[in-house]
């Protein structure tokens, strides 16, 4: 039964920020404190492959819809704090601000993503309103369309291969996704006969709402609230859950798009990332169906796995740092979990990344003029 | 649009019983929450289907009754708005839920597993039409049927496509091809085609993957009306050359479509199985855009045009293999139908150019 308890972890964390944000002063910093220090202690601990409970699965249900709705007013709170002069000096404004970033990206997108994965519709509308908080009404349909059919693949625009820097991703990534969407959202309106401009179509409704809910966040804290609440969320679940995929499938291969294997993706099974990003990390699992509902995946023991999952996104920050913890992980990768095809395409591209210590001399390196490349 | 999704999710594994309707009726079961198509292959079963991955459209199924979850939203689909309507899904994109009821036609041919299987291109070959003939000696032997394609990757390489195999696998079953062989058109900018196209590649690894489609299967004594536009010649030189050998009755009408006289390429193969089966194939090249004062004394026009009462085919008793682009195979198609061809004779393979 304690599994349902652990879940609460999360709108738990968001009442203490919530709290330490109206209470101003030094308890503004009271959120980012909290996830930071949670986070670094789980970053000691053993991985859990535990199971959940899943006899009650209303009980998750009712916790991540509550938390999603507990993130809205959490930053329309911000909004209309940080638009007066209730934090006072530069420093508790910084903590309210780190902390909405981090709350957002932490607490926030993970019951989005959870929930505009599902299959009931009403949890699957608001998962996709939920968009909001990760300022993107247009992230589901490229993440469920192309990241989940073209994983591990340049054809990605979430996939970072080796050698990429988080820097460089950013610069790839979001305008691939926006490339991605607009394919996409082209698509069904041509599909369905309509015009662009039809009022059915669906960018129509994500554009509505994107827009009722920005327009909340400027009536709340007027210019500066609702710059620095959409300041947040950019810098926050916007840019964090770049990172994350960053993280996530750095550098590994796939040789058959379309056809996800579990050792296509990294993953991160410490307790109390596990909790707080409801199972996400657990990624092979989520891959591999998702559908399924993050108390029904099973983690995937023998897996790839990265460093814990803070220690993942700092370094990601440093460049340099974060290629030194990656290669040895990837060359390991490369011997005991990639078949034969992805060991060459592996070499090939280690090879373009300037990782020539990582193949051997068998490796096929040196790429046919014009094909290096997808 | 029509929700397939009808129930919420339970959780558990389980299996499921499909009840299928249409030309075989059958009862078979999975596992919940399985891919319907995935499953239904591994257990052997004839189940139609082409590429696997949601674009083709061969995998069509009709749901009657239970539930199946699309992976991916029906209108990104190749399905029409009245086929999601009407209860159709992808069978390849779809998870069951329970117990169904589906309705599709099953057929009852040997299913090929899958493989992922390395070789050295042993031909490199320039065609006239801007064509390569590739070949590929396999470092493992390789089972696949008349009609299927593969998905070719160069070795390290991300980018990978699929083409037909262009000539028949070995007569007797038990054996594997040790050695295949593609058409491959270059398609300008395409990332594949032009880096095959650069220079000669003798001798580079290469990837297989597959086989897939289920172009090639009907009766083996029916004769047959083969209709090609460009490479679209593959896979029906590979149903040819297998029906010709299974078959000392069959006879077959080949449509050759291509642009021009400079384009026409692997005549000598289709000349050469006329003459090794005296009597049996009828060969009938048409050029669309040849030069009105060329001396050019075949057919002009498209593959369509010559499908008529004038063929010398009776279109109610034979089967039809069609391949090429998109929008000649729909034509064809319609065609036929009109002049009264069975629909279940009807096997085409519709490919998008992808480079």
């Amino acid at each position: 039964m304690t599994d349902y308890f652990k879940y609460l972890l999360s709108p738990f964390i968001l009442s203490l920020h919530a709290w330490g944000m109206l209470e101003g002063g030094a308890f503004a910093w009271l959120g980012f404190g909290v996830i930071f220090w949670v986070l670094l202690f789980d970053a000691f601990l053993k991985p859990s492959h535990h199971r959940r409970d899943t006899r009650f699965p209303w009980v998750y249900d009712i916790i991540i819809t509550c938390t999603v709705l507990a993130c809205f007013a959490n930053i329309f709170l911000y909004a209309h704090l940080a638009g007066g002069s209730h934090f006072g000096g530069v420093a508790p404004q910084l903590g309210a601000f780190l902390g909405s970033v981090m709350i957002g990206f932490v607490i926030g997108a993970p019951p989005v993503h959870e929930l505009f994965h599902r299959e009931n519709m009403a949890l699957r509308t608001l998962g996709r309103i939920g968009q909001c908080l990760v300022f993107d009404p247009w992230r589901e349909i490229t993440h469920v369309v192309t990241h989940h059919m073209h994983t591990a693949t340049p054809t990605d625009p979430d996939y970072a291969r080796r050698g990429d820097t988080v820097y460089g991703h950013f610069t790839r990534t979001f305008p691939g996704q926006w490339k991605e969407s607009y394919h996409l959202e082209k698509m069904m309106w041509t599909k369905r006969g309509r015009k662009w401009y039809d009022l059915r179509n669906a960018w129509v409704f994500k554009a509505t709402y994107f827009a009722v809910f920005i327009g909340v966040l400027f009536a709340l804290g007027g210019v500066k609230g609702g710059l620095l609440a959409c300041g947040s969320l950019i810098l926050g679940p916007r840019m964090m859950l770049e990172v994350f995929n960053y993280c996530n499938h750095y550098g590994l291969v796939s040789a058959t798009p379309g056809r996800f294997k579990m050792h296509h993706t990294w993953n991160h099974l410490t307790p109390f990332t596990r909790i707080l990003a409801l199972e996400i990390t657990n990624h092979a699992g989520h891959h591999d169906d998702s559908y399924k509902p993050f108390y029904e995946l099973e983690p995937d023991e023998t897996g790839p796995k990265q460093p814990p999952f803070i220690l993942c996104v700092i370094a990601a920050f440093v460049p340099p740092l974060f290629m030194l913890m990656m290669k040895p992980l990837l060359k390991h990768w490369d011997e005991h979990y990639a078949n034969d095809q992805e060991r060459e395409i592996g070499a090939r591209e280690n090879a373009r990344a300037g990782w020539h210590e990582l193949n051997n001399d068998e490796s096929p390196t040196t790429p046919s003029a014009g094909l290096a490349a997808a | 649009m029509k929700d397939v999704m009808s129930q919420p999710y339970k959780s558990g594994k389980q299996s499921c019983r499909v009840s299928v309707s249409g030309k075989n009726d059958s009862t078979f079961t999975i596992n919940r929450n399985d891919m319907l198509l995935k499953s239904a292959l591994d257990q052997g079963m004839d189940y139609p289907h082409n590429c696997r991955v949601g674009v083709c459209g061969q995998c069509k199924t009709k749901l009657l009754s239970g539930k199946v979850s699309p992976m991916v939203d029906l209108a990104l689909s190749p399905l029409s708005n009245d086929e999601i309507e009407n209860g159709y899904f992808l069978a390849c994109q779809g998870k069951v839920r329970g117990d169904i009821e589906i309705e599709v036609n099953l057929g009852q041919h040997h299913v090929v597993p899958e493989q992922q299987v390395s070789g050295r291109i042993s031909l490199w070959k320039r065609l006239p039409g801007e064509v390569i003939e590739l070949r590929i000696a396999l470092d493992v032997p390789f089972q696949y049927e008349a009609g299927q394609y593969a998905f070719l990757s160069e070795s390290g390489s991300f980018v990978r496509r699929c083409f037909s195999f262009s000539d028949a696998p070995p007569a007797d079953k038990n054996n594997a091809a040790t050695e295949v062989g593609f058409l491959i058109k270059r398609l300008p900018g395409g990332q594949f085609s032009e880096w095959l196209f650069a220079e000669n590649r003798t001798g580079l690894k290469m990837w297989l993957h597959g086989p897939y489609g289920v172009m090639g299967v009907d009766d083996p004594d029916v004769s047959g009306l083969c209709v090609a536009g460009g490479t679209g010649l593959a896979p029906v030189l590979a149903i040819l050359q297998q029906r010709l050998a299974q078959s000392a009755i069959a006879k077959f009408t080949v449509i050759f479509g291509v642009k021009t006289q400079g384009e026409l390429f692997a005549i000598d193969k289709l000349e050469a199985l006329i003459a090794q089966y005296p009597g049996r194939v009828q060969l009938l090249p048409i050029l669309s855009h040849e030069a009105v004062d060329s001396d050019w004394q075949g057919e002009r026009g498209f593959v369509t045009e010559l499908i008529n009462e004038d063929l010398g085919v009776d279109y109610g008793q034979i089967a039809s293999f069609i391949c090429g682009g998109l929008p000649m195979v729909e034509a064809v198609e319609a065609r036929l139908l009109k002049m009264g061809m069975n629909p279940d004779r009807i096997h085409a393979d519709k490919f998008m150019p992808t480079g």
